[in-house]
């Protein structure tokens, strides 16, 4: 009992001495202020925003394969952005012109060490570099602006927000480093009973992320989370040529919040029994009817066919498709469907949910956004982008260190007032299959992930990739596993399609790439009833299987 | 700091753990999984597919640390510890195989997750990802040759060489002796020596770093060789980035380097390089820029062995020209010597030989010494050039036009299954020389001969580079040389006047200079410079350019070099920054 008190009080001590003061913040701040004033007064085109923010990250991995580790490590860094505005709000450097993206910012790595000669000169450095960039762009802009039609969307380039000043303490929270190393050892071995599984790994990851951020308009803090991360994944090659993989992963803001050996240990074995099972399951034919999505594959789907469509940005850019631009006030959904994007929600279900933030990428608050309220379009996630109709960020706007912010997605939420149990979500199914006289439905039961194509060249479609998948038979035959089916689908057909949601809602939490690189986030569905769905057969490898038997054991 | 100083002493553990485990591994379980999955892989075949007729495992296993720091704060400190495969499986025969096309070296098939093997030595293990990765080799193998025989179909090969030259197999397993990395004290120093320019203002960006590595390198092959040698590296590394007043940009480097992490340069030795390598860039920065200039040119010290590295080393090197689809107009850089065997390319008061077996000269360790080359090949000394005239070339086991058989200089990767030949010693020796004093009276004494104003001396060629990615293309595309290579450019270039004064000038780059002015070497100094240096794939050997890197010494005089060309540099230069830099203080640097 003494000594988780004694660790108490020390993280309390220690937090509380460092609230107040931050060397990082203090060098970032004179620097911004030296900077911006003399740029200002000296440099033609002059900048009107300058903030800079800076991601430390402290990262502990270990992975293992059959019993061996294969890789650990731990790493510190600090990276720096820099964005930097010339013009004005209405027209600067990062004013959008067709088919470009200009990158001024570079990610640029920092001393992770509290010295302030070093970080102030690596500032002045990226900051003079972003600087050359930007008055060289704007240039080209205003150009390109005298010579093409107007644009459609003529919003300005830059919102105008409150700053906001705040130093949130940063929990430390403690990778176990010997014993993660240890149990993950323990726990891959369990492949080793499975001899049709080709690689496989237990990998566990703690990654502790603070961001520090200062802007010209008075705007600083500090704010921070940890990830912590057990991936558990398997590969194997079915006699056809077929890659199969299975995987199954657990998220937490600490290690501690981690599952036990136990239940990472059920996950090994439902990895290893799906692939083994899947190795010898049918494959897939063309199909289009009835199906059941389970939630964290209806998450999957909201993710990639709805949540990219309303990032704000599209809506501007001329070559996306603007799905929705002009459908704000209309319906988009069947009207028992609402969509909700909140970065303050902590937890779903117990599962704490990987899009939580504080603020975002612009150091402006994290919010709840209704997007679809009662399948009607009311919003778009902004970051400090504005469109037509939307002057304002919602805090979204966030990137990867490295690359320019753009608007992106959190924790998408999906809510439902037409929700049954799920067994009777199942009776509907089969009532569903009999009625469209379909000899089976589907039930999609895990999806890896998926991407969709929200550009107007190239189809305007998505595609979502499901491992686990079952055939539904209306005469109450066992559900029968199948392999190589990817779901096709285009947007706007899919959504009038669904039929009613279950009453459970699941977590899928995961990390989306995009424009600004790789974020966490998080979907959180109930099981969706579909009319009908389109699958085809997976685009598979030629290769056979490794031609050797496997390597005798034993000796 | 302290939480800093605590992780690293954790990290430092963990080495220790990871040391004797490998230390109780007596049996060497590595080596063993090597050996079975290798014997078990030739029977690798399926019917009416290629069989194999040479399989080899290369493993490289070890560890390493790297450090680096920028005005005395750490931005990375990373320990790694790897195990790194590489499997080539040839499927035809020695006259024709799947490599020495244009397609060969690819992966075709399943990606496998593979590429870095488990750090625990399990047996099993370790044979499951061999085969794994072998399996994968050998379809790569099969779908290369298939599609090498359809693109020859239609195509008549003047000379036919055969793709792949036997040798014989070596058996050398030497004892893997690790030594703990002193990292703590290593991140301390690359602190403290990141530092040393915060006194130098003028030096605009700077950047110290510390590399360590220590491998046991594992070599086996179906003709059963079996080699297993040390091959551990240490080097610190500085670089420098200023800005003249007209705008130029200015780089340099210093590097300090080892074999034996035991035999490093000492510390006090490190501060004073680094120390010089401010001071000369901030000199060179307020230098004045030198101009157009033809004649003769002394390559003093260590220049002098910079010129052989690079214009000769380098073009000792045969390369071949892989067999390409019909159609496809692929160009591959040939040596400038290529075909000149022979030939004299040298005055006849020269002798040129690259001996990696010898491990010391006068005292001096040697970086380019080595027990086996990539491919199992252990070396002999070798004489390249005798009486000016060129001997031989430093071959691999890939045949090329009028050589078949190695000589164990497979010292890089290459392209399209083969590897690289690249110097290990290079001894150049004149017999004829002068003394080293009166190198800069001779200069003098020609330009007074030749009405030449002043005459040049270069101190230092910036070989290997230190330029951005961004200059390195643009001294390839500029170098005026559309055929042969560029050569890097001068970084210490003085002129010298009649009365023997010296004067500093910058932005000047090398017109014309190639193998063939190594003819128009006028007089030869009776000193003998040791340059060493981490030679890689990439033009210049561009420090950081690649990856897999190859210790090389050059031993050489001074040489004054006849009609060289000097051009300054004539390219639109940035702007200085608006905002002046922050002001550096020396005591913020003390931790």
């Amino acid at each position: 009992m003494a000594s988780p008190a004694l660790g108490v009080l020390f993280v309390c001590f220690t937090a509380a001495a460092s609230a107040q003061t931050s060397v990082l913040l203090d060098a970032m701040g004179e620097e911004l202020n030296r900077n911006f004033s003399t740029l200002k007064s000296k440099a033609d085109p002059a900048p009107y925003f300058l903030s800079y923010e800076v991601t430390e990250e402290d990262v502990h991995t270990v992975s293992a394969t059959l019993g061996s580790i294969s890789s650990n490590g731990h790493g510190k860094s600090r990276r720096l952005d820099v964005c930097i505005r010339v013009g004005s709000p209405k027209l600067d450097n990062y004013h959008r012109v067709r088919g470009e993206r200009t990158q001024f910012t570079s990610g640029a790595p920092l001393t992770f060490e509290d010295q302030p000669a070093s970080i102030k000169h690596r500032i002045w450095l990226e900051t003079d570099r972003a600087y050359r960039l930007a008055a060289e762009r704007l240039i080209k802009i205003r150009t390109n602006a005298e010579v093409k039609v107007a644009e459609a969307d003529a919003s300005s380039d830059f919102s105008r927000e409150e700053p906001v000043v705040r130093l949130e303490t940063v929990v430390h929270g403690h990778f176990a480093e010997e014993q993660w190393t240890a149990r993950v050892r323990k726990l891959s071995a369990k492949f080793g009973d499975y001899p049709g599984i080709l690689t496989s790994s237990v990998a566990a990851t703690y990654q502790e992320e603070t961001k520090y951020f200062v802007n010209s308009e008075g705007s600083r803090l500090r704010h921070g989370r940890g990830f912590a991360r057990v991936v558990v994944s398997a590969q194997a090659k079915a006699m056809d040529g077929t890659d199969l993989a299975t995987g199954e992963t657990f998220e937490a803001t600490d290690p501690e919040g981690l599952p036990r050996d136990q239940a990472i240990a059920a996950a090994v074995e439902r990895v290893a029994q799906d692939l083994k099972a899947l190795l010898v399951a049918p494959e897939a034919e063309p199909f289009a009817g009835p199906a059941i999505f389970s939630g964290r594959a209806a998450a999957v789907f909201f993710h990639e066919i709805f949540g990219h469509r309303v990032e704000g940005h599209r809506q501007k850019d001329e070559e996306e498709g603007q799905t929705f631009t002009k459908s704000v006030g209309g319906k988009v959904l069947p009207d028992f469907l609402s969509v909700v994007f909140d970065p303050t929600r902590k937890k779903v279900a117990g599962i704490e949910l990987n899009g939580s933030y504080s603020y975002d990428d612009e150091g402006l608050a994290a919010r709840p956004v209704t997007v679809v309220d009662n399948g009607v379009l009311k919003a778009f996630l902004m970051s400090r982008s504005p469109i037509a109709g939307f002057d304002h960020s919602n805090g979204h706007g966030r990137r990867q260190p490295g690359l320019e912010v753009v608007s992106r997605q959190s924790n998408l939420l999906v809510e439902s007032s037409h929700a049954v149990p799920e067994a009777r979500l199942r009776e509907m199914l089969v009532e569903e299959i009999k009625r469209q006289n379909k000899p089976y439905g589907l039930y999609f039961r895990d999806v890896t992930g998926g991407f969709t194509n929200t550009g107007r060249q190239g189809l305007q479609a998505f595609k979502v990739i499901p491992i686990i998948v079952y055939k539904v038979y209306p005469d109450g035959r066992p559900d029968e596993l199948i392999r190589g089916a990817d779901i096709v689908g285009t947007p706007l057909a899919s959504f009038a399609k669904i039929l009613a949601t279950s009453d459970r809602p699941q977590v899928f939490n995961g990390y989306c790439g995009a424009e600004s690189g790789s974020v966490p986030v998080s979907a959180v569905s109930p099981a969706l009833l579909v009319s009908e769905i389109e699958i085809e057969k997976k685009n598979k490898s030629q290769d056979r299987p490794p031609l050797l038997p496997l390597p005798v054991e034993g000796r | 700091m302290r939480a800093t100083r605590r992780r690293i002493c954790f990290v430092a553990l963990l080495v220790c753990a990871n040391f004797t485990a490998m230390a109780q591994d007596s049996g060497d379980t590595l080596l063993r999984a090597m050996r079975d999955e290798l014997s078990r892989s030739r029977g690798l075949k399926v019917l009416s597919l290629e069989a194999p007729y040479f399989i080899e495992y290369t493993v490289e296993d070890g560890e390493s640390y790297a450090v680096s720091a920028s005005l005395g704060g750490l931005v990375s400190v990373r320990h790694d510890r790897f195990r790194l495969p590489e499997i080539k499986v040839r499927v035809g025969d020695y006259k024709f195989d799947n490599t020495d096309y244009v397609g060969s070296g690819y992966h075709f098939g399943t990606h496998y997750d593979i590429e870095r093997f488990p750090l625990e030595s399990s047996y099993e293990v370790m044979r499951r990802f061999l085969w794994l990765a072998t399996d994968s080799a050998y379809k790569s193998a099969v779908e290369a040759i298939s599609r090498k025989r359809a693109a020859l179909k239609n195509v008549a090969v003047n000379q036919p060489l055969d793709d792949f030259a036997k040798a014989q197999p070596s058996k050398k397993i030497l004892e893997i002796r690790r030594i703990p990395l002193n990292e703590d004290a290593w991140s301390g120093r690359i602190r403290a020596l990141s530092a040393i320019f915060n006194a130098y203002p003028a030096v605009k960006a700077s950047a110290v770093e510390l590399s360590e590595v220590e491998t046991a390198h594992y070599y086996l092959n179906s003709e059963g060789s079996e080699v297993r040698v040390p091959d551990n590296l240490i080097y610190v590394l500085a670089r420098a980035e200023a800005q003249a007043p007209d705008g130029m940009v200015l780089h340099d480097a210093a590097v300090f380097q080892s074999l034996d992490f035991d035999r490093m340069p000492a510390e006090p030795e490190i501060r004073r390089g680094v120390t010089a390598l401010a001071a000369s860039l901030t000199a060179r920065a307020a230098a004045p820029k030198g101009e157009d200039y033809s004649g003769p040119v002394l390559f003093e010290g260590t220049a002098g062995a910079q010129l052989f590295a690079e214009v000769l080393g380098r073009n000792l090197a045969p390369t071949r020209r892989p067999a390409m689809d019909p159609g496809r107009n692929g160009s591959v850089q040939t040596s400038e010597l290529e075909g000149r065997q022979g030939a004299r390319i040298l005055p006849e008061w020269f002798d040129v030989v690259d001996d990696p077996t010898q491990k010391e000269w006068q005292g001096h360790p040697l970086l380019g010494s080595y027990e086996v080359d990539r491919e199992g090949v252990a070396p002999q000394p070798l004489s390249l050039v005798e009486k000016g005239v060129l001997k031989t070339f430093l071959l691999t086991r890939q045949p090329v036009p009028g050589f078949a058989g190695s000589n164990g200089r497979a010292r890089l990767p290459g392209s399209y299954g083969a590897n690289g030949a690249a110097i290990g010693n290079l001894f150049v020796r004149a017999t004829q020389t002068a003394p080293f004093a009166d190198l800069k009276k001779k200069l003098i004494e020609m330009c007074g001969q030749r009405n030449k104003p002043y005459g040049v001396i270069v101190r230092r060629m910036d070989f290997p580079s230190s330029a951005s990615l961004d200059e390195v293309r643009r001294l390839l595309s500029n170098s005026g040389q559309s055929a042969g290579h560029a050569i890097s450019a001068p970084a210490l270039v003085y002129k010298v006047y009649p009365d023997g004064r010296e004067e500093l000038v910058r932005g000047l780059r090398f017109r014309g200079l190639n193998a063939r002015s190594l003819k128009d070497i006028l007089v030869a100094g009776d000193d003998s410079n040791v340059f060493e240096f981490l030679n890689n794939q990439a033009p210049f050997a561009l420090i950081g350019g690649a990856s897999y890197v190859a210790g090389t010494s050059v031993i050489a005089p001074s040489v004054l070099v006849d009609d060289v060309e000097l051009h300054p540099l004539e390219e639109e230069l940035p702007k200085l920054p608006i905002v002046p830099p922050p002001e550096l203080r020396a005591e913020a640097s003390q931790p």
